[in-house]
């Protein structure tokens, strides 16, 4: 359908890019052919109604799920579907619900961040020689600088589940940054916050950009996106309906009608969502699903998924 | 190598049984992704059970017209044990982390098996169970022993009566619905805690039912026999496919033939002359289960491996 | 989180503080007093309690608890001096010793009775003695609660017995000279060798259960009081003196032990906890289930005992004793990563269930191996019998040793050489715990799936985790079968009575506490003697075993020492806040 790929202007090279890519759970298109590309030194939104395939796209993308079709590539190679070599690779991620190590202290969370960084294996550890006291304390110091980035040093000996939401959210951040990645992912980064919370967020994202790492996120907060955005592209019902400026997708009347309910051929209801929620929840990271090679694209949009998922 | 029908009925006799107790750990697990190690020892009780029922009745009573008490007492037994745990034992740790339950699981099955040898009288040692009269049915390529009937005959109606229920009854539905997804059925309105004991207990009446027939097939019950079978039994399931109650059957039926057949023919193999025989069946079974989980994790009929995303 | 409002709880017993202090002090007195005059008439009930003047068995435990008692009575009075005693709870700890004084008095004066045959056996110290700590426990469950009340509105009296108990954390200490603290951490190992040795060297059940009792709630009065806290303050700050102050004090062990027969629970216990604390890599760090484990440790016995010139092996060579170490280690390995690697991609309860069937098969394969039913390698169900002592550098580990003038048997041999065993083992643990593995370990516990997208290799981590563990046992089970002599397949069973064991390795583990060092050895030393001391219920020990099991995880899952990550994650609390600027204590244990 419409998949009009709109090429920035003069940004740099590209560092993410998604090529056709579908994502099938059973019966069930979560993701339909969607291409996308985000260049270095940009800052991409990812929006659309719930349901619409978001945060399967990002799975697809970081290597949690493999896609059924298509392929996606950082910095010109192709990206393995396994998810610690994608972030080795320099994608890093956040996750929708919050997920850090609860029992871990918040330096602790930074340190596994810099797992792929760093290299110290066991006998290392063990034998505790120069060169891993070095690394220790280089990674501590690297971890340290994130946490006054993100303004949370004061609490770097508190357990991650003690800080309070926004301040998880932002710790979720600093640990994807101690993987030094070129592209970093936010996946609903203003889920749940109040607006103060939010425009300090938007600061820390710029800030981010402004270091060098290219940003995709995924949100809701239509005013956040298009603050933030260069370019936005908008997914509903698992495909790409436009992308381009803030203004190109603000204008445009199937994006419109996508958010206001306005039926936009058949616009998923909550039984869809619950769908393709259930289908995620049952899909493994390894087991991909059925490789049934059909064309993806010009099938009708309201697929029913007759198929059990079990 | 005439005897291989034979060997092909041996095994698949004790693929049945397996089975049987196979669906119990896999009824749990589809639902509350617990390895229930207890369960083994439920299958025990009921031999126990059954065995209790049989004393109470005349001596020299026909084990034909004892057994409609014998399966009542064994289900009993094994069902109140079996709701019980999860009530007692069990349902306190929901939302623990997962090791808790399954350490919890460990200890309930020591207690319990440690129970019987200690309280049951002259437990301590096997205990004959009452036979069936007469030799060995010669059905023409094969024959089968008398108690085995039992088996043949428990078997199949029990997987039909589980695949009645599940496909047509309310709660059978509300049980598949809980499996797939625990917290869109409790949205649903599904009781899941009723869904949960509900699994407990039928995998609990078909393990006792298992474990008739394996006293009328061996003529003995144990205190330690629960563990062994047990294992083997998950074995099954895993093999089928854990969460899968036809998987868990047709895992059983293939551990079962697998185990007869290595019994029999892996001594004819060159080089493995001294592997063969009763001595390592076992072995072949847990090899078996080494290389399923390293081909095929998911089972033979399973689709769900790892985690929930 | 805190509400501004106060609300005292009233104490268990209605009355006056300082009358509750002055019953609680003088029935501790006067059991103290007591426990100078004969209880008992005849010599026959053990520990001979019937001398005057001069307290024995069960007496000297009263006497422990009646003058702690007092002692905290005071300090909580704030008699000067004493004031050190008690930085956390004032009157908790009171209570908790009250509580454990009359416990073990009152369990003296009953089996007294019950043993001879009727109260006329009790002579009037025992009288005495009971009503005394009675009159103490009175007196300190008058005292005030240490900490005001969560909750307005009266409570019921269950609630002010339990709230009763709760004391408040201590505050910082005032700095003292590090000679000192070092004396202190010094004097703590020197009591923490004593209490152990104390109970190693408890000669009949009786007295081991009024040990046991008077230390369940010793302890908790001790954590009470705040001590436990300074202490751990302490050991952060001088982690080399601790390091070696617990070394000297397990050092110093065997020399404390006339008797050749108690050093081998000694040699004993080590094996366990050395083999438990390998287990808590895999289980505490990395939150893998593995209920075989005791096969690895029999695989490295089996390798040591074919290797070890043993008349009854079935292959001639010997190796000198470091190869067979390497190769039992190796061969453990090996295992281990057969194991491993099929199932540790999956979910972790296929672990559990692999393991436990591996613990199985091995002994099945080990029994097989005869000859008869398979090839002929182990000698079956016999075992390998007749394993050669040690010899290294010219030291013979069979013989008795003169060393600096106590004399060291057989099993204080090598009682000593699993201690080096240990050390590395437990060096072994610490440093991979504290290190970029060992957060990866951890953070795989937490969410693996998070930790895959941080670009932890999770399976790897996992399998090097599985590895080492099994790496550690095998090592273990080397020096196993040369304290045993004879290794037989029957020593290496899922559960029996007798330590080591697949069930209670992992019981070691998290009754002492997943994740700590210290959880551990305290576990298997539990583990290993309340079974050992208390042959008398030998029949329904493992029904005990599963059931504490069960009423563990169910009331406190977190084991006795606590992991303060592992704490948090059992009981929501959520608001506890990790102390500022102590990464110390916020780790595993000390």
């Amino acid at each position: 359908m419409t998949t009009d790929t709109v090429t920035p202007a003069g940004t740099g090279t590209p560092v993410l890019h998604a090529s056709g890519v579908t994502m099938r759970f059973g019966g069930l298109t979560a993701v339909r052919n969607v291409e996308l590309t985000v260049n270095s030194g940009e800052i991409v939104g990812l929006i659309g109604p719930n349901g619409a395939g978001k945060t399967t796209f990002f799975n697809c993308l970081t290597g949690l799920y493999i896609p059924t079709e298509g392929t996606v590539s950082y910095k010109g190679k192709v990206l393995p579907h396994r998810s610690h070599l994608v972030t080795q690779a320099g994608i890093a991620r956040t996750f929708q619900n919050i997920r850090l190590f609860a029992n871990m202290t918040v330096l602790e969370n930074v340190l596994v961040g810099r797992h792929t960084r760093t290299k110290e294996g066991l006998w290392s550890a063990l034998l505790r020689g120069p060169g891993f006291k070095k690394a220790e304390r280089e990674s501590e110091a690297r971890a340290m600088e994130l946490l006054e980035f993100t303004g949370l040093a004061a609490k770097r000996d508190h357990l991650a589940r003690n800080l309070p939401y926004g301040e998880q959210r932002k710790l979720e951040i600093a640990r994807a940054l101690a993987s030094e990645p070129g592209l970093l992912l936010l996946d609903e980064p203003t889920a749940g916050m109040n607006p103060q919370e939010t425009r300090a967020t938007e600061e820390l994202v710029f800030a981010i950009r402004d270091q060098g790492i290219a940003v995709l996120v995924i949100e809701h907060d239509m005013r956040f996106i298009f603050n933030l955005c260069d370019r936005v592209a908008c997914l509903v019902q698992g495909e790409k309906l436009v992308e381009g400026t803030a203004e190109v997708v603000q204008g445009d009347e199937r994006v419109v009608a996508a958010y206001l309910g306005t039926p936009f051929e058949d616009a998923p209801g909550a039984e869809e969502v619950a769908e393709v929620e259930a289908a995620e929840a049952h899909a493994t990271d390894r087991a991909p699903g059925p490789d049934s090679t059909t064309g993806a694209t010009g099938t009708t949009s309201t697929t029913g998924p007759e198929g059990d998922p079990k | 190598m005439n005897d291989l029908p034979q060997q092909l009925a041996n095994g698949l006799l004790l693929g049945a049984l397996y089975g049987l107790i196979a669906i119990g750990y896999t009824m749990v697990y589809g639902i509350v992704q617990l390895i229930n190690f207890a369960h083994g020892e439920i299958f025990m009780i009921g031999g126990f059970g059954a065995l209790t029922a049989y004393l109470w009745l005349p001596a020299g009573t026909s084990l034909l017209f004892a057994l409609p008490l014998m399966i009542l007492m064994a289900m009993a037994c094994s069902v109140l044990v079996a709701m019980g745990a999860e009530r007692f034992a069990y349902r306190p740790l929901r939302g623990a982390p997962r090791l808790a339950p399954l350490i919890t699981a460990i200890g309930l099955s020591i207690a319990l098996q440690q129970a019987i040898w200690a309280f049951y009288p002259d437990a301590t040692k096997s205990r004959p169970f009452p036979e069936f009269e007469g030799g060995r049915i010669d059905l023409g390529a094969f024959a089968i022993g008398r108690g085995d009937l039992f088996l043949v005959i428990a078997a199949p109606l029990c997987m039909i009566a589980l695949g009645f229920f599940v496909s047509k009854t309310r709660t059978g539905r509300a049980m598949q619905a809980t499996s797939q997804d625990p917290d869109t059925a409790k949205l649903m309105g599904i009781n899941t805690d009723r869904i949960i004991v509900t699994a407990f207990a039928i995998g609990a009446a078909f393990a006792a039912i298992a474990a008739i027939a394996h006293g009328v097939k061996y003529g003995e019950v144990n205190f330690k026999m629960g563990f062994i079978a047990g294992l083997k039994a998950f074995t099954a399931a895993v093999l089928g496919g854990i969460g899968n109650i036809y998987g868990a059957m047709i895992g059983g039926l293939v551990l079962g033939l697998a185990e007869a057949l290595a019994t029999a023919y892996i001594e004819n193999i060159p080089g493995m002359s001294q592997l063969g025989g009763g001595a390592w069946k076992d072995v072949w079974a847990f090899v078996l289960l080494i290389l399923v989980l390293l081909l095929r994790p998911q089972g033979l009929l399973g689709q769900r491996v790892a985690d929930r995303a | 989180m805190t509400t501004n409002q106060t609300h005292t709880i009233a104490p268990v017993l209605p009355v006056p503080a300082t009358a509750a202090r002055l019953t609680a002090l003088v029935g501790a007195l006067a059991t103290l007093g007591s426990t100078f005059l004969a209880w008992t008439w005849t010599a026959e009930f053990p520990g001979d309690l019937t001398v005057t003047g001069y307290p024995g068995g069960l007496q000297v435990l009263t006497l422990t608890g009646a003058l702690l008692t007092a002692l905290f009575a005071l300090a909580g009075h704030g008699v000067r001096g004493l004031g050190w005693l008690v930085p956390g709870g004032k009157n908790s700890p009171v209570r908790l010793l009250a509580l454990g004084t009359f416990t073990t008095t009152w369990y003296a004066v009953l089996a007294i009775t019950v043993e001879l045959g009727g109260l006329v056996n009790l002579e009037p110290g025992g009288w005495i003695a009971a009503v005394a700590s009675l009159v103490t426990l009175v007196g300190a469950l008058g005292l005030p609660a240490d900490v005001p009340a969560e909750n307005p509105g009266p409570a019921s009296g269950w609630q002010r017995f339990t709230h009763a108990f709760k004391a408040p954390a201590p505050g910082k200490a005032a700095p003292l000279p590090s000679w000192a603290e070092i004396l202190i951490i010094a004097a703590a190992f020197g009591i923490g060798l004593f209490i152990f040795t104390y109970g190693i060297d408890t000669e009949y059940a009786e007295l081991f259960i009024g040990f046991l009792l008077l230390i369940g709630f010793g302890a908790p009065a001790v954590a009470r009081a705040g001590l436990n806290r300074r202490l751990g303050a302490l050991t952060a700050t001088h982690k080399n003196v601790t390091v070696t102050a617990a070394f000297v004090a397990a050092f110093a062990f065997p020399f404390t032990q006339s008797n050749d027969a108690y050093a081998t629970i000694g040699a004993n216990i080590l094996i366990f906890a050395t083999v438990a604390l390998g287990l808590n890599v895999v289980v505490g760090l990395a939150g893998l289930l593995d209920l075989g484990y005791v096969a690895f440790l029999g695989v490295g016995a089996y390798t040591a005992a074919l290797f070890s010139g043993s008349p009854s092996s079935t292959i001639g060579i010997q190796l000198p004793f470091w190869a067979a170490v390497l190769a039992g280690a190796a061969a453990s390995l090996i295992f281990g990563v057969v194991i491993g690697a099929p199932t540790l991609r999956l979910h972790g309860d296929y672990l559990a269930i692999v393991t436990l069937g591996f613990g199985e098969i091995f002994r099945i394969a080990m029994q097989n191996m005869d000859g008869a039913s398979g090839p002929d390698i182990t000698n079956g169900p016999n075992g390998i019998p007749n394993i050669p002592d040690l010899e290294l550098f010219g030291f013979n580990f069979g013989e008795p040793h003169n060393v600096l003038g106590v004399e060291l048997g057989r099993f204080s041999n090598y009682y000593l050489l699993m201690l080096f065993f240990t050390i590395i083992v437990v060096t072994v643990f610490r440093r991979s715990d504290q290190s970029r593995i060992g957060r990866a370990w951890v953070a795989i516990r937490e969410d693996e799936t998070a930790a895959r997208a941080m670009g932890i290799n999770a399976f790897r981590l996992k399998l090097l985790a599985f590895a080492l563990g099994a790496t550690l046992a095998g090592m273990a089970g080397t020096v196993q079968a040369h304290v045993t002599f004879t290794v037989t397949p029957a020593q290496y069973k899922f559960v029996e009575a007798v330590p080591p064991n697949s069930a209670f390795l992992l019981a070691a583990v998290i009754l002492g506490g997943m994740g700590t060092v210290s959880g551990p050895l305290i576990g298997a030393a539990l583990l290993y003697l309340i079974p050992a001391k208390l042959q008398f219920m030998s029949d329904y020990q493992l029904l005990l075993f599963g059931i504490a099991l069960i009423l563990l995880m169910r009331f406190r899952p977190e084991g006795l020492i606590a992991d303060r990550r592992k704490q948090l994650e059992f009981h929501e609390t959520g608001q506890l806040d990790a102390p500022k600027g102590d990464i110390g204590l916020s780790k595993a244990g000390v």
